[in-house]
């Protein structure tokens, strides 16, 4: 990927990490909090995926390399879920 | 061996070799040597506390040494000894077995053994600090924080700080043999094809990449608790009132949660290196391969990844709920079924072949036999009914033990497998024999009686006199059991001297790499480069590979070892690939591989002085302060020296490497390392979710999170670190385009934006400490509740991460500037891993502590 790519990819980021201040400015955690999770966490993990697939070029590594990373993010959750859930 | 051929490794007689040795056989000794040393330390605190269970009551070691005792047995065992007994022969029989001459990073693996060994002295140096750690190994909260650990708990702290260097050496260690056994395999060797037993340590390191992460995520966060003053684990306790969980009602189960979901796979983790010795020993001495072998295979990665979903099978008595339980339930008793067909597997092995009774074969059919019974047993717990009974009772003690301590007894048949091909000398087989027996003997009359007396409360001294017997037989086996482990040393010992030249191969029918080279085997392994194109073990000489690097192909080999794929299959699917740029085997005489450094030693020595420093730094003490101080200093210059050393560890020029083929092994071992930090993280950032549904998911930050803290500083950071990001990718354009002041250009901007990162949290930090309110008029500290403590440590194991990477960017800045990386953008690239890695951490953090 050139620079321009890369431009791109920050450009995308910086307003979404932008949208997920205004969602809170906006008022809308106060008043829909759980709509806006969702909507702030959705951002996060595209945001996320961007990096990861783009910066950290894991779009173009072999696949085994994103079940590698998918595998840790996998048992976090996991254990993240779990564990909630069975004090829910 | 001559020094020249050796690379400047002085002789193994030689003290100073042991210290610098960088090369996987001699780390291999020197962890079955240190595990030994640590099963007898554990073992003579077992016959200590049996002692004192020959009668009710602590009259010989009085409570708190009784409590201390049973607490240090558990945790030497389960991590200083058997583990690592096993990673001994890892380290040594692995790299032989699929035809590599060392591990992927040779410095690392010492680093590894070194940090092992000086958390264990850590352990040691603990009971010398007024108590040890005394609520026993699972280290269940609160007990195991500073309010409820009598005396000023120094030595506790030493214990959960020596348990930390003991996770960053397991950690290495699997980032080690992951990259090693993706990257270096003989050309043909299928992983399916690679020997059971290396097979079996696959896919524990697997386990250990992410169970161990989880453990590390739990002791920092008890670290914290013990030395910052964070509550994750602590019920509210104000000296005059009985504790109360009513502030913080998630801390018990919290530590439950972590550690079970490390204490599983444990189990697994220590079990899988022995089952895969059971296997290569049925295999040798029945002259008969593994029946079922796919299915073996099959059963035991289908365990690796169960074993992560049933550790709540140790909370039954907890306050969970029954739907989760019913689950766990379900899938404890699923774990059982591969099992089963692995014992059925091992047995049939048996029936099929023709049975040589050798001492290693006894161990292993012994440990076969106790396995069975200790897995019965295990199902009992897996049923929460039952469970309900027999939980912490000596139901419990015995079947752990029956499986842990089979484990170690596959264990000690590895050790007489492999004793011949490291040492060069046969052990007497007489000697062995009585000792298999002594020891048989000895391990069911101490650990039987326990089922008998099952209704004796675990971990208390006091037990009814009606079982008083039991109690004594099982003390009566534990001298048995470890006299029998006299007859081990001795024999051992005294033939390295007397015993009969081994040859390369004493077994009949064993057929993996390491018997196809001399006992012991030279420094690095083979004669040329190992290839199983053909089918059988064969190796190219340094025509060979030139010509096949070059790009002419080829499949000639220039000396045959005979030695089949333990997978025992000749057809060849997979393309081994070569590496053009890399030169040839160092057998040419051009390039020696690096094997000594004494980088990784100081390391861990400047680690161990700063972390007991560490143990102490809230008494204020000068000497703890200034242990802490001058050991982190040494840790991060030695580091800076390790970095600053020319130490050579070239890639093999032709291996296989699915799946990892077009993947560096730098590359590789960062992804590694970057998934297990995932779960580190992920552990962290899991944790601050569950003491907030515990809490209220709500009222969290109506309750505990004042006013002052605002968004914006959070939105700030977001803002520098994205940018920090785009920095990198923009040094690595700018190298590509062998652009020396963009590159430095780029790299400066990200330290810049990383300093400010930090001063920005900084300052945010110190407001919130000084806030005056009347919700929290002494300010708003690690210390004053739940929500603080998760944030800081959370943020703050975060700030810690940039700080690292700071470190290496100024580092690589200044190389930059003098002209490094033009061309070649790999160094940047592996550092942007980690950079963005971090990155991403903070896009999951900024909307969890700041927005929601």
């Amino acid at each position: 990927m050139d620079w321009k790519g890369y431009t791109v990819i920050y450009v995308v980021l910086f307003v979404f990490a932008t949208a997920q201040a205004v969602v809170e400015f906006a008022g809308l955690v106060d008043s829909a909090y759980w709509v806006a999770f969702g909507v702030i966490m959705v951002l996060s993990v595209v945001k996320a995926v961007g990096v990861a697939a783009y910066y950290q070029h894991l779009r173009w590594e072999p696949r085994s390399v994103t079940y590698l990373v998918l595998g840790g993010t996998v048992a976090a959750l996991a254990l993240t879920a779990a564990a909630a859930y069975s004090i829910v | 061996m001559s020094d020249a051929h050796d690379h400047g490794l002085p002789p193994k007689s030689s003290v100073s070799r042991w210290f610098l040795t960088t090369n996987h056989k001699d780390i291999g000794v020197l962890y079955l040597i240190t595990a030994l040393f640590f099963l007898v330390f554990g073992g003579l605190l077992a016959l200590l506390f049996r002692l004192e269970l020959i009668t009710p009551g602590a009259d010989l070691l009085g409570s708190l040494g009784y409590n201390q005792a049973v607490s240090t047995h558990g945790l030497l065992m389960v991590f200083w000894f058997i583990s690592p007994f096993a990673f001994g022969f890892a380290n040594y029989v692995v790299p032989l077995q699929i035809g590599a001459d060392d591990l992927a990073f040779p410095r690392l693996n010492a680093l590894s053994y070194w940090l092992y060994l000086f958390s264990g002295v850590l352990m040691g140096v603990s009971f010398f600090q007024g108590t040890t750690f005394a609520g026993g190994w699972t280290m269940y909260a609160p007990l195991n924080t500073p309010a409820y650990i009598p005396g000023e708990g120094l030595g506790a702290t030493s214990v959960v700080l020596a348990l930390i260097m003991f996770t960053a050496a397991v950690t290495l260690g699997s980032v080690n043999f992951l990259t090693t056994m993706y990257r270096m395999r003989a050309e043909g060797l299928r992983m399916r094809d690679i020997p059971i037993f290396s097979l079996s340590i696959n896919l524990t390191v697997w386990m250990m990449l992410f169970a161990f992460a989880a453990l590390l995520a739990a002791l920092m966060i008890l670290a914290s608790d013990h030395i910052l003053g964070t509550t994750y684990f602590q019920f509210a306790n104000d000296g005059s009132t009985l504790a109360t969980d009513a502030d913080n009602p998630g801390a018990s189960l919290l530590w439950a949660h972590l550690f079970w979901f490390f204490g599983h796979p444990e189990v697994y983790i220590v079990f899988f290196p022995a089952l895969g010795v059971m296997a290569e020993c049925f295999q040798t001495f029945t002259g008969r391969r593994l029946v079922g072998r796919k299915w073996f295979i099959i059963s035991m990665v289908l365990v690796a990844i169960q074993s992560f979903v049933v550790w709540m099978h140790h909370m039954f008595l907890t306050g969970i709920n029954l739907p989760i339980k019913t689950i766990f339930m379900a899938t404890t008793i699923g774990i059982s079924l591969p099992f089963d067909l692995m014992v059925f597997s091992l047995i049939y092995t048996m029936a099929k072949g023709r049975v040589r009774f050798t001492t290693p074969f006894l161990f292993s059919l012994g440990a076969l036999i106790l396995f069975i019974v200790g897995g019965i047993t295990g199902v009992f717990l897996g049923a929460i009914v039952l469970d309900y009974q027999f939980r912490g009772t000596y139901w419990v003690v015995a079947h752990f033990h029956y499986v842990m301590v089979s484990g170690a007894t596959a264990l000690f048949g590895g050790l007489y497998y492999w004793y011949p091909k490291i040492t060069g000398k046969m052990y007497d087989e007489t000697l062995g024999k009585i000792h298999f027996a002594v020891y048989f003997v000895g391990f069911n009359l101490l650990y039987f009686p326990m089922f008998v007396a099952w209704e004796t409360p675990r971990r208390v001294f006091e037990y009814s006199r009606d079982l008083q017997i039991w109690h004594s037989m099982a003390t009566v086996g534990g001298f048995i059991l470890g006299a029998s482990m006299l007859i081990m040393f001795y024999n051992l010992f005294v033939s390295l001297w007397r015993g009969e030249d081994a040859g390369d191969n004493p077994w009949d029918y064993a057929t993996t790499a390491e018997w196809a080279v001399s006992s012991p085997p030279p420094l690095e392994n083979f004669p040329g480069v190992p290839t199983y194109a053909d089918g059988s073990l064969s190796f190219m000489d340094d025509a060979e590979v030139a010509r096949r690097t070059s790009g002419s192909g080829g499949s000639g080999v220039a000396a045959d070892g005979g030695t089949a794929a333990d997978g025992g299959t000749a057809s060849v699917t997979t393309a081994a690939t070569a590496t053009p740029a890399s030169p040839a085997h160092e057998t040419a005489g051009e390039e020696h591989a690096s094997h000594a450094s004494f980088w990784p030693f100081l390391v861990s020595l400047g680690g161990f002085v700063a972390f007991l420093g560490l143990s102490g730094v809230r008494t204020g003490s000068v000497v703890y302060v200034s242990m802490a101080a001058v050991g982190g200093l040494a840790t991060f210059g030695a580091l800076f020296g390790m970095t600053r050393e020319p130490f050579h560890a070239p890639e093999m020029p032709i291996a296989e490497r699915w799946p990892f083929d077009s993947v560096e092994k730098m590359k590789l071992g960062m992804w590694t390392f970057l998934a297990s930090d995932i779960v580190l993280f992920g552990a962290f950032i899991g944790s601050y979710a569950f003491v907030r549904v515990a809490y209220g998911w709500s009222e969290w930050h109506h309750d505990l999170i004042p006013a002052e803290h605002v968004t914006m500083p959070g939105l700030i950071n977001t803002y520098l670190l994205l940018t920090s990001s785009f920095l990198v990718v923009l040094a690595m354009v700018a190298a590509e385009r062998e652009s020396k002041k963009g590159t430095t250009a780029a790299l400066a901007g990200t330290f810049a934006l990383g300093v400010g990162f930090l001063v920005n949290k900084g300052l945010e930090w110190q407001h919130l400490f000084h806030i005056h309110t009347e919700m929290f008029p002494n300010g708003w500290n690690l210390s004053t509740n739940i929500a603080s403590s998760t944030f800081y440590l959370t943020t703050g194991l975060h700030g810690a991460h940039v700080t690292i990477g700071l470190v290496i960017c100024a580092y690589m800045t200044y190389r930059a500037w003098n002209g490094a990386y033009q061309g070649d953008d790999r160094a940047i690239e592996y550092f942007g891993l980690y950079w963005h890695f971090v990155d991403i951490v903070w896009l999951f953090l900024f909307p969890l502590f700041y927005i929601l």
